[in-house]
């Protein structure tokens, strides 16, 4: 039964990345990421990393993809790809480089399993097991993070400034 | 029983999808939605890895790159809307410019 859903969610997965990359309306790319991260997060919960996988929903799919939709709605984007010859050398030199990696990790994992037989552990990801080792081994990082998120709000910040700053000058010149 | 492998091939194969989106798409948006298809490929390797392994440690980091990933998300979306604002394009090949 639990490769049954691991084949259901993995063509999802693979079906929906290729759409994020393929679609050509963005909204539809967008979307399709959603569908992605979705099938992500269940393939977390039958890795049994349940707390990870509801963090990826809330987060991912209710926050950052959200904003994306916001961006892409606001900004009236239309499917401005038209094929011209550069960008057909684009999307060949991008397949190729794709296939190159899916290639060599092919055979580093199949190396790598050969090496390293790794059997299936008991740990679940629950809140509690995921919040003992969080506010104990990794608390600094944790900490750290905060201030991260926080430069991140001035650099939005300043740029946001810097905009309303020449918005001003060209209204006045 | 799905064995590591699968979910390493499988994290294999969206890394490299997200590899040819970043190559291959000119919009700048599509260029960020391929890099969020790449942090959910290394994601899955981590958990895949953490369960295999017996280590939480594996979805801590992928609790510590979601949190990254949020703010680059913000910050790269910020400078999109700006390169809208000035340039009324998001190609990525019409930023020619290092500052306006």
């Amino acid at each position: 039964m639990p490769s049954l859903f691991f084949g259901f969610f993995a063509t999802i997965l693979i079906l929906a990345s290729l759409g994020v990359i393929l679609a050509r309306n963005p909204l539809y790319n967008v979307l399709s990421l959603v569908v992605a991260i979705f099938s992500l997060s269940s393939l977390f919960v039958l890795l049994e990393a349940f707390f990870v996988g509801i963090i990826l929903l809330l987060v991912y799919a209710g926050a950052v993809l959200v904003f994306f939709l916001f961006v892409v709605m606001c900004l009236g984007l239309k499917s401005v790809d038209t094929p011209s010859k550069e960008q057909n050398k684009l999307r060949s030199l991008g397949a190729l480089a794709g296939f190159l990696f899916a290639g060599t990790f092919f055979l580093a994992v199949q190396s790598f399993i050969k090496a390293i037989g790794m059997g299936s552990s008991s740990i679940r990801g629950t809140i509690e097991t995921i919040g003992k080792v969080l506010f104990t081994d990794y608390l600094l990082p944790f900490e750290l993070t905060s201030f991260l998120l926080l430069i991140a709000l001035f650099g939005i910040v300043s740029l946001s400034q810097g905009a309303l700053n020449t918005g001003k000058a060209s209204e006045t010149s | 029983m799905i064995t590591l492998g699968a979910y390493l091939i499988l994290s294999g194969i969206i890394f490299s999808i997200g590899i040819a989106g970043v190559i291959a798409s000119r919009q700048v948006i599509k260029v960020l939605l391929s890099l969020e298809l790449l942090l959910a490929a290394s994601n899955l390797s981590f958990v895949a890895f953490s369960k295999f392994n017996g280590d939480y440690a594996g979805q801590l980091i992928v609790f510590f790159v979601i949190l990254v990933a949020a703010a680059e998300v913000a910050v790269g979306l910020a400078i999109v809307v700006l390169m809208y604002r000035h340039l009324s394009t998001i190609q990525a090949d019409e930023l020619q410019t290092m500052r306006w």
